[in-house]
């Protein structure tokens, strides 16, 4: 039977993790609402984000924040490097939506062949953000990292909201997501806006990545269960629907923590697929489709 | 080339699939000229302007104000100045109408007039729209958005504006408001391409017509003449 204790600190864990698969489902929205383009090589960038920002601190011996200053950067550029060196040439020539995700796919499977040829297969992890902890309060324990993932990420949602309703290219992004054609007739450059969306997913990736490092490890295959989470967050939410891929996440990331606490951890992914079944039974476009657009 | 030509079409053609939608077609408008296309459901006048904006891939050449802009993007003939209201609206329906005005200026650069003042030019041919500001685009009736999506374009100052059938689905009284102010717009200078399936309204403000069939260009006269081409006048003045 599950204790108060042990159900407030799998609502802590589960919460600050959710975030985690909260911005990689966005992530995905991003890119879909400009594109019509399930990106899954999505979950590389958080990879990239946790590998990249090891290797600045350990050849550099920079300071973090520093360090994940300059690694977000380098992984948004990776995302546009992916944007026009394999999304770009296919959408040009007219190419098939799913070859075009297929392609992602592709690509996924060769960065993390480059990052075990240049970094290694090992994994490797760097210390929190904050020493000491964890945080008592009574009998429940929540590591400093906890609160750091929880209050970035809602920092990144926060920035996120301004962007899409405050600046012309937030808006000029939702305008793509909803007409394509009248965005372009109106001067907006629709593939210019393909590449910024690859850029921002890829740097909400970094994000994800550089933040969730610190609570387990990083190696060259991270991405794909932090993809895969993802992608069960934006499809819980509605794909495309940005509030929603939070939402989705934070119930996945919850459940998740449940599970692991109830069942044992190897149920951990069994949950995570019967919630993403169980919606997709009930609402077969998601549980927050209704408010896409609105929630940007 | 016309000295005052504004855009001008070479031998447009397009293709959807096997089907040849559009054969060589070949249109003028002139700087400050009303002109409009008609033509009867499936005629091709969609497939023409769709082209013209490079929204379809097409053979032949457009020149806008003496300028090759074959080569050129959807995004970049806007830039140019062509900005066209698609049949339908087009407009951003989850987002409101502030929001959908202010991206009408997209291409304009920000130094020149505020937005506000930009918004203000809008709203003096549309009063109705100043009290829709906050609502979302979607929710509002056929002639508010109609409205929203003209007032849209006009945030661009366009140089040439198209129009793919604006009164269609629309009660003849807001029909009748619309095409008014695209006439008042004319008079002010702007050339405007306004297409429809039936248009005795359009056809008091246009100063030449092209009649399109079967995806060729079948006349070309002064709109006063249709009422002298007893077909003509049966089928688009009635």
């Amino acid at each position: 039977m599950i204790t108060l204790t042990q159900l407030i600190q799998s609502l802590v864990t589960g919460v600050g993790v959710g975030l985690i698969y909260g911005l990689v489902g966005i992530g995905f929205c991003v890119i879909y609402n400009a594109s019509g383009i399930v990106n899954f090589a999505q979950g590389v960038f958080v990879m990239l984000g946790g590998m990249i920002c090891h290797a600045i601190l350990s050849k550099f011996g920079m300071p973090m924040l520093l360090a994940a200053l300059l690694s977000i950067p380098i992984v948004a550029i990776s995302g546009i490097l992916i944007e026009v060196l394999v999304v770009r040439p296919m959408w040009n020539r007219g190419a098939a939506l799913f070859a075009i995700i297929l392609a992602t796919l592709a690509t996924q499977i060769m960065i993390e062949r480059i990052t075990i040829l240049t970094l290694g297969d090992q994994p490797r992890s760097f210390p929190e953000f904050t020493l000491g902890g964890p945080l008592k309060i009574g009998d429940i324990a929540i590591g400093y990292q906890y609160f750091w993932i929880m209050g970035c990420g809602a920092l990144m949602v926060g920035l996120l909201w301004l962007f899409f309703t405050r600046t012309t290219m937030g808006r000029a992004l939702r305008a793509c997501s909803q007409n394509r054609e009248s965005a372009a007739l109106l001067g907006i450059p629709v593939s210019r806006m393909l590449m910024v969306s690859f850029a921002l997913s890829a740097a909400l990736g970094a994000v994800a990545g550089i933040l969730v490092t610190p609570t387990q490890f990083t190696a060259y295959n991270v991405g794909t269960p932090f993809g895969v989470n993802g992608f069960i967050a934006a499809i819980i939410g509605g794909f495309g629907n940005a509030a929603g891929a939070l939402a989705g996440g934070i119930l996945l990331g919850i459940l998740q923590a449940l599970a692991i606490v109830i069942f044992g951890a190897g149920f951990k992914n069994v949950a995570a697929l019967t919630v993403l079944l169980l919606v997709l039974f009930i609402f077969p476009s998601g549980i927050f489709a209704g408010l896409k657009g609105k929630s940007h | 080339m016309s000295a005052s030509a504004l855009l001008e079409v070479r031998d447009l053609s397009a293709h959807y699939g096997r089907v040849h939608a559009l054969k060589p077609t070949s249109l003028l408008v002139n700087e400050g000229e009303i002109v409009t296309i008609l033509g009867p459901n499936g005629a091709g006048k969609t497939t023409l302007l769709r082209a013209m904006l490079r929204l379809t891939p097409s053979t032949g050449q457009v020149f806008f104000k003496g300028k090759d802009i074959t080569g050129l993007s959807t995004h970049r003939r806007a830039e140019e100045g062509i900005i066209m209201v698609q049949e339908g609206r087009g407009l951003f329906g989850q987002m409101s109408v502030r929001e959908n005005l202010t991206l009408g200026a997209y291409t304009q650069p920000s130094g020149t007039m505020s937005m506000d003042d930009r918004l203000d030019k809008v709203f003096a041919l549309f009063p109705r729209l100043k009290e829709r500001i906050n609502q979302i685009a979607g929710s509002l009736s056929g002639g508010e958005q109609q409205m929203v999506a003209v007032g849209r374009a006009l945030m661009a100052e366009p140089k040439l504006l198209i129009l793919d059938e604006p009164s269609l689905g629309l009660a003849p009284r807001v029909a009748t408001e619309i095409i008014e102010t695209l006439g008042a717009l004319n008079r002010k200078g702007l050339g405007i391409l306004l297409v429809e399936q039936k248009a005795p309204l359009a056809l008091k403000l246009a100063k030449r017509v092209y009649v399109l069939s079967l995806g060729r260009i079948a006349a070309e006269l002064p709109a006063t003449d249709i009422k002298s081409h007893h077909d003509l006048a049966q089928y688009y003045l009635h």
